[in-house]
C-alpha cells in the first residue's frame, strides 16, 4: 500500500514548535561554529608548550633525538617538511663544527684553539638567545604575550605558534587564557567578539615582532657572539693556564714515566735498517752519511758537529781499500782530466796509464786488494803511478823531439785524479763490533731524547718566549692589572699609544700622582709586590730559580733532573768512546748542552723578575723623591748643589722609567748646565714633583762626560740606600720577594755599576766586572714605559673594539626593546553598553 | 542559527593605476638562469622593502612566505656585520697590531664571502645531476598568485605574486602544475612521462603521474638531505680556503675601484694567482699530523657528502617504487 500523503497531512500529529533562542546581543558565529555538534572532527592532540625562556637540557636532548630520527627518515626518503627543516639546522651545525675544527688546527695555543669552538657555540647561542632576550622577553613583559610561543601538533612536531600568521592554531588557547592575555593587553571587556579582537592583536604583535627579529638578528648575532668571545677569552686562558701549569708540574714529578710516550725508538729502528742493509760492507761515505744523519737528526748544530767528530772516529780508521774496480776508476778519472786539453791522442795513449797498465802496476807493487793509509799509503800509490808516467814520458819525448811535453805540467793534472777513486772505499767494515756500539748508542740517545723532550716541554710550558706559557699569561695579567691600578685611562692611552716617549710622559704623571699620596702608593705597591710574589706560586723557586737573585743555592728540582738525565747519558757516551760528546753533555760550563739547558730557564726568569723589580724600584724611587728628596743618599754623602740635584733627579726619573740597557752601558747622557749654581738650599716638592728652581732655566746646556760623580750619584740615587719605609713594610709580608729585591738592587750596583765603558772608563760605582752583555741586558729588564706601552696598546685595542661593538650592541638592544612600545597598536572596537 | 553575512562592498574598480599582474593564476616558470636571477632580485628586493614594511605594520596579510623570504635579511646583514666585527676597529690600532688584525680580519671577510658563495653554488652539485639523471628539477620555480584581504575600503590592490618551488614542500608538492595543458596541445602527463622514462619505469604508462609521484617524493627528500648537509660542508671548505697565508699578498694590492683600470686589473690578477696558491696550501697543509691533512679532510668530507648524498638519491631512484601487487591474479576473491 502506497502512502497517502494527503491523509498524512490531515492527520498530522501535534508538533510543538520550538522557538529559536533569542539571539544574544553579541552573537558570535565563529563561537557557534566551534561548538557545533553536528560535525565531529577527530579530537586534536595538539598542545601549547610551556617552558623556560632558555631551552632546558631535556629539550635540547629531545630535539637532538628528533633530528637524528629526521636524518634517518630523510636518508630513506620518508621525511616530512618539518623534519627536513630540522636537517638544515643539522647541516649548519655540521658546517660550523667543520670550520671550527679546521681553524683550530691553524691556531698555535690551546686558548686560541678553544676559542674557535667558543666562537661556534656563542654564534649558535646568540642566534637562540637574541630573539628570546630582545624580542620574546620584552614583548612578554610589556604586552603579556609570548610572541615566540611554541606548540606541539597532533603528530608531536614542535612548531612556533605564530609561524604562519595565516594559519594559527588558536583552538589551542582556551577562552580563559585568551581573556587573561586580553586583560593584560588592555582590551576592554565589553566589546563584541572580544576573543577575535584579542587574537588579532596577538597576531599583529607576533607579526611585528617576527619582522623585528629578522631585521635585528643580522646585526645582533655576530656582535653578540663576538662580545661573548671577547668576555670569555680571559676565563678560558686562565683555565688553560691552571691546567697547563699543573701538567708541567706533573711532568717534573716523574720524568721517566712521561718520557715513555716520547720514547718511540725511532733512532734504533732507523739504525737497525742501516745495519741490516750495510752490515759487513766497507764503510763508504754514503754509509757514514746515513749513520750520521740518523743520529744527528733533531740535535742542535753544535752538538751535531761534536757528535759527528766522535762518530767519525768510530767509523773511519783512516785506511782505504784497493778493490777490483779501483784501477778502472782511477784510469777513467785520469782520462777525464786530459779530455779537454790540447794533448794529442797519441800522447795520452802512450804516456797516460789506462786500466790495464794500472792493474799491472798494482799487481807488480802488491797494491791490488790491499789497504793503504790515508797519508803514507796514498803517497806510495801516487809515486808508483807517477814513476810509470815519467818513464813513459821520457820515452815519448825522445820519440817526439818536436812535441816534447813537460812533466811539470803533466804530474799535477794526474795528481788531481787520484784522490776520489782511491779513497772511494774505506778499509774498515761495518762489522759486529761497530754495529753493537752503534746500537747501544742509539738506545741511549733514544732514551735521552725522550727524557730531554719532557724537560723541554716543562721549560716551554713554564717559561718559553711564546704565547700563553705560564710566564706569558702571568705577564699579560699583571700588565693589565697594573694599567688599571696606576690609573692609565683609555683616554690617556688613546692619546699616546703610538709613541713610547709620550706614553712615558703620561706614565710619569701617573707615577708622581700615585707616590704623592700615602694611600694610593701603598695600594699600588702592595698590588705590585703581591703580583711579583704570585710568580713564585706559579713557578716555585724550589722547581726553578734564577740563582743569581738568591742566596739560597739549593739545587732546584729542574736542575736536579737535568743533572740526572744528562750525567747518565754522558756516562753511557763515555763508555762507548764518545768522549767529546760526553763532555759536551755532562759538563756544566759555558757553551755545553747541559749549561744551555739550565741557563735558558734561569735567564728567562731573571728577565721577567728584573722587569718587575725594576718597576718596584722605580716607584720606590719616585716615592722617596716625593717624600724627602733631600734625604736621598749621595756617594760618600757628598754635598751636591741644588741645581745638580735637580738635574740628577730629573735624569733618574727618566732613566728609571724609560732607560734601556744601552743607557746604563754608556753611563747616561744628559744635557746639563756646565756652570751650576752653588746654592745648596733644600729641594721643594709639590704633588710628587720637584719644584725646580734651576733645572730647565739655563739655555746653554751640554753633556759633561768627565763628571763621574754625576753617574755615581745617579746610580746611588736609584739603586743604593734604603727603600722607602712603606715599601719595606709591604715587603715584610713577602720575605722571599724582599730578599730577591735586595739582591736585585745590589746586583745592579755591582754588575751595571762595575761595567766598564771605554769612552768613560772612570764612571764606575763598584769594582770593575767582567760581566757578559746578556746579564747586563737581563738585569736592566724591560723598562716600565715599554711594558706599559705594549700593555696599553693591547688594552686599548681590546677596549676600543669593545666600545664600538658593545655600544652598538647595547644600542641595538635598547632600540629593539623600545620598539615594543610602538607595537601591537589597534583601535579598540566600541564597547557594548550593558543595560 | 547562521545569520546572513553583512555585505561588505568591496569593489574591484578598473582604474588606471591598477597593478597589472604578470600572471593571473599559479604558473609554472621556465627554469633558466634569467628566471632565477629575476626571482632572486624580486625576492631580495621584497625582503628588504615590502615585506619588512608589511611586517612592521603587522599587516593582516603577512604570511609565512614573507617571513621566510625575510630570512635573507639577517643572512646578508649578518655577513656584513661579521666582516665589520673583524675589520672596523682595526684602523684605530697601532701599525703592527693593525697589520696583524687586518690580515686576520680580511681573511675572515673573505671566508664569509666564500661561505655564501660555495653554499649557494654547491647546491647545484646535487640538483643538476638529479635533474639530468631523473628528470626531476627539485628547484623548479612557479609563480603563485595571492589574493589578499584589502587593508581598507579603497584598497583595490589585493593581489601579489610569490615565487615558490614546485617541490619545496614534500608533503604538498604542486603536482597540479606538472600536468600539461591539453588546450595548448600538451599531453596531460607529458612531464610525468618524461620522469618515468628517465627513472626507467617504462614508456607510455597509463597513469605515469600516479606511478612516479611516490618516487619523486622520495628523490626530493633525499636530494634535500644531501643539499642541506653537503652545502654547509662546502661552505666550511670555502672558509678554510680563505684562511690561507697567500691571501695576504692579495690583500696588499686588493682594490674594488674598477675605474682605476690598471690597479683593478692587478688586483684581479693577484686574486687569481693567490687563489691557486691558497688552494695548493689548503690541500698540502702545514705542520704535521692532523694539521697537515686538515685541508684534505675538510675537502674530502664535502666531496664525500655530495657523492654519498647523490648516490643515495639516485640509487633509490632506480628501485621500483611500486610495492608488490597484493592481489594474486590466480586466486579468486569475494568482495562483500
Amino acid at each position: 500500500m502506497s502512502t497517502n500523503l494527503i491523509q498524512n497531512f490531515k492527520n498530522k500529529p501535534q508538533v510543538t514548535q520550538i522557538a529559536p533562542a533569542k539571539p544574544v546581543p553579541d552573537f558570535d558565529i565563529q563561537h557557534e561554529l566551534n561548538n557545533r555538534t553536528f560535525i565531529k572532527p577527530l579530537k586534536g592532540k595538539g598542545k601549547l608548550l610551556s617552558g623556560n625562556i632558555l631551552y632546558s637540557p631535556i629539550d635540547t636532548f629531545k630535539n637532538s633525538t628528533y633530528t637524528l630520527k629526521a636524518f634517518k627518515h630523510a636518508a630513506s626518503g620518508k621525511a616530512n617538511d618539518h623534519e627536513l627543516g630540522k636537517l638544515n639546522d643539522l647541516g649548519m651545525f655540521a658546517g660550523g663544527l667543520a670550520i671550527a675544527a679546521y681553524l683550530m688546527q691553524k691556531r698555535p695555543t690551546s686558548t686560541t684553539k678553544g676559542m674557535e669552538f667558543v666562537g661556534l657555540a656563542s654564534f649558535f647561542a646568540s642566534m637562540a638567545i637574541w630573539p628570546k632576550l630582545a624580542i620574546q622577553l620584552p614583548a612578554y613583559l610589556i604586552h603579556g604575550v609570548n610572541v615566540q610561543k611554541k606548540y606541539e601538533d597532533s603528530f608531536g612536531r614542535k612548531k612556533p605558534f605564530y609561524q604562519d600568521p595565516q594559519f594559527i592554531p588558536w583552538d589551542l588557547y582556551s577562552d580563559k587564557e585568551i581573556d587573561k592575555i586580553g586583560n593584560r593587553l588592555g582590551v576592554p571587556k565589553n566589546i563584541p567578539n572580544r576573543r577575535e579582537f584579542i587574537q588579532e592583536k596577538m597576531k599583529k604583535l607576533a607579526v611585528q615582532n617576527n619582522t623585528l627579529w629578522m631585521l635585528t638578528a643580522g646585526f645582533a648575532t655576530p656582535i653578540m657572539s663576538a662580545l661573548i668571545c671577547n668576555r670569555t677569552e680571559n676565563y678560558l686562558r686562565n683555565y688553560n693556564n691552571i691546567k697547563q701549569n699543573k701538567k708541567a708540574d706533573l711532568l717534573l714529578e716523574d720524568i721517566n714515566k712521561h718520557s715513555k710516550k716520547y720514547d718511540d725508538k725511532d733512532l734504533e729502528k732507523e739504525l737497525s735498517k742501516i745495519i741490516q742493509k750495510y752490515s759487513g760492507k766497507n764503510i763508504d761515505d754514503e754509509i757514514v752519511r746515513k749513520i750520521s744523519d740518523a743520529f744527528t737528526y733533531k740535535l742542535d748544530p753544535v752538538t751535531e758537529e761534536i757528535f759527528k767528530a766522535d762518530l767519525n772516529r768510530l767509523l773511519i780508521n783512516g785506511e782505504y781499500l784497493i778493490t777490483d774496480s779501483t784501477a778502472h776508476n782511477v784510469a777513467e778519472n785520469i782520462r777525464k782530466q786530459f779530455a779537454n786539453k790540447s794533448y794529442t791522442k797519441e800522447f795520452v795513449e802512450t804516456v797516460i796509464p789506462d786500466e790495464k797498465v794500472l792493474t799491472k802496476l798494482f799487481e807488480e807493487n802488491n797494491i791490488s786488494r790491499s789497504t793503504f793509509s790515508e797519508v803514507v799509503g796514498f803517497q806510495r800509490i801516487k809515486d808508483v803511478i807517477n814513476k810509470d808516467i815519467l818513464k813513459k814520458l821520457g820515452a815519448y819525448n825522445l820519440a817526439h823531439p818536436k812535441n816534447m811535453e813537460n812533466a811539470g805540467s803533466i804530474i799535477p793534472i794526474v795528481g788531481r785524479a787520484y784522490s776520489m777513486p782511491l779513497k772511494e772505499v774505506r778499509a774498515n767494515i761495518l762489522d759486529e763490533n761497530i754495529s753493537n756500539t752503534l746500537t747501544k748508542l742509539a738506545k741511549s740517545l733514544d732514551a735521552f731524547r725522550a727524557r730531554n723532550y719532557v724537560l723541554d716541554e716543562y721549560a716551554f710550558i713554564k717559561l718559553a718566549d711564546s704565547q700563553e706559557t705560564v710566564a706569558a699569561n702571568y705577564w699579560h695579567n699583571v700588565s693589565n692589572d697594573l694599567l688599571k691600578v696606576l690609573g692609565m685611562t683609555p683616554k690617556q692611552i688613546e692619546k699616546v699609544r703610538f709613541n713610547e716617549q709620550l706614553l712615558a710622559k703620561t706614565l710619569r704623571e701617573n707615577f708622581e700622582k700615585v707616590v704623592s699620596n700615602d694611600a694610593s702608593y701603598k695600594k699600588v705597591m702592595n698590588l705590585l709586590v703581591e703580583k711579583i710574589a704570585q710568580l713564585n706560586n706559579e713557578i716555585k723557586p724550589s722547581d726553578m730559580t734564577a740563582y743569581i737573585l738568591t742566596d739560597n743555592k739549593t739545587i732546584t728540582k729542574y736542575d736536579k733532573a737535568v743533572d740526572t738525565i744528562f750525567d747518565k747519558y754522558a756516562k753511557e757516551l763515555e763508555d762507548l768512546g764518545f768522549t767529546k760528546t760526553a763532555y759536551h753533555i755532562g759538563k756544566d760550563e759555558a757553551g755545553t748542552y747541559k749549561h744551555i739547558q739550565k741557563m735558558y730557564v734561569q735567564d728567562r726568569l731573571l728577565g721577567i723578575k728584573s722587569a718587575f723589580y725594576r718597576m718596584v724600584n722605580t716607584l720606590d724611587f719616585y716615592r722617596r723623591v716625593a717624600e724627602n728628596p733631600n734625604g736621598i743618599k749621595t756617594v760618600n754623602n757628598m754635598v751636591v748643589s741644588r741645581e745638580i740635584k735637580e738635574e740628577l733627579i730629573e735624569m733618574c726619573k727618566i732613566i728609571s722609567l724609560s732607560g734601556h740597557s744601552s743607557d746604563f752601558a754608556t753611563k747616561f747622557w744628559m744635557k746639563r748646565n756646565p756652570h751650576p749654581s752653588k746654592d745648596t738650599s733644600p729641594l721643594e716638592v709639590e704633588n710628587g714633583k720637584i719644584k725646580n728652581k734651576y733645572f730647565g732655566k739655563t739655555s746653554e746646556m751640554v753633556n759633561i762626560p768627565g763628571d763621574k760623580y754625576f753617574y755615581q750619584n745617579a746610580m746611588t740615587f736609584m739603586y743604593d740606600g734604603e727603600l722607602h719605609k712603606d715599601t719595606k713594610e709591604i715587603f715584610a709580608k713577602y720575605l722571599g720577594v724582599r730578599d730577591e729585591m735586595n739582591k736585585y738592587r745590589s746586583l745592579v750596583m755591582e754588575k751595571l755599576g762595575g761595567d766598564r765603558y771605554f769612552a768613560r772608563p772612570r764612571h764606575l760605582i763598584r769594582a770593575p766586572q767582567k760581566t757578559g752583555s746578556d746579564l747586563l741586558f737581563q738585569l736592566t729588564g724591560i723598562s716600565p714605559s715599554e711594558l706599559f706601552y705594549k700593555a696599553g696598546q693591547e688594552a686599548y685595542n681590546t677596549g676600543k673594539w669593545f666600545k664600538i661593538f658593545g655600544t652598538f650592541g647595547a644600542g641595538l638592544l635598547g632600540v629593539t626593546v623600545l620598539a615594543q612600545f610602538f607595537l601591537g597598536k589597534m583601535k579598540n572596537p566600541k564597547q557594548v553598553k550593558n543595560d | 542559527m547562521i545569520l546572513p553575512v553583512k555585505y561588505n562592498p568591496i569593489t574591484f574598480k578598473d582604474n588606471k593605476n591598477k597593478k597589472s599582474l604578470e600572471y593571473n593564476h599559479d604558473t609554472l616558470l621556465n627554469d633558466g638562469p634569467l628566471t632565477r636571477l629575476r626571482i632572486g632580485v624580486d625576492r631580495l628586493t621584497n625582503a628588504f622593502t615590502i615585506y619588512p614594511a608589511k611586517g612592521l605594520k603587522g599587516s593582516k596579510n603577512a604570511n609565512f612566505y614573507e617571513f621566510l623570504t625575510m630570512g635573507t635579511v639577517p643572512y646578508i646583514v649578518g655577513s656584513l656585520t661579521l666582516m665589520s666585527v673583524f675589520n672596523s676597529a682595526n684602523k684605530h690600532f697601532a701599525p703592527f697590531a693593525r697589520n696583524k688584525a687586518s690580515a686576520f680580519g680580511r681573511k675572515m671577510a673573505l671566508g664569509v664571502l666564500f661561505y655564501g658563495l660555495l653554499k649557494g653554488v654547491s647546491k647545484s652539485l646535487i640538483s643538476l645531476p638529479v635533474n639530468a639523471l631523473t628528470g626531476i628539477n627539485i628547484e623548479h620555480p612557479y609563480a603563485k598568485v595571492i589574493y589578499e584581504l584589502p587593508d581598507d575600503i579603497n584598497d583595490t590592490d589585493i593581489t601579489s605574486i610569490e615565487h615558490h618551488k614546485v617541490f619545496e614542500s614534500v608533503e604538498f608538492p604542486r603536482w597540479d602544475l606538472y600536468y600539461g595543458d591539453e588546450k595548448k596541445g600538451q599531453k596531460k602527463n607529458f612531464r610525468y612521462d618524461r620522469i618515468a622514462k628517465k627513472l626507467g619505469m617504462g614508456r607510455n604508462l597509463k597513469d605515469s603521474d600516479q606511478e612516479v609521484k611516490p618516487r619523486i617524493k622520495e628523490i626530493v627528500v633525499k636530494a634535500n638531505l644531501a643539499k642541506n648537509i653537503s652545502s654547509y660542508l662546502w661552505a666550511a671548505t670555502g672558509v678554510g680556503l680563505a684562511f690561507q697565508k697567500p691571501w695576504e699578498n692579495y690583500f696588499r694590492v686588493m682594490t674594488f675601484k674598477f675605474w682605476k683600470g690598471k690597479e683593478f686589473l692587478n688586483s684581479l690578477e693577484s686574486f687569481g694567482e693567490n687563489f691557486i696558491k691558497s688552494a695548493k696550501e689548503f690541500w698540502h697543509g702545514e705542520g704535521s699530523g692532523a694539521a697537515k691533512h686538515s685541508g684534505k679532510i675538510l675537502l674530502g668530507s664535502a666531496a664525500a657528502s655530495t657523492i654519498l648524498g647523490l648516490a643515495n638519491t639516485l640509487y633509490s631512484s632506480h628501485t621500483p617504487a611500486k610495492t608488490k601487487d597484493l592481489i594474486n591474479k590466480q586466486d579468486r576473491y569475494v568482495v562483500n
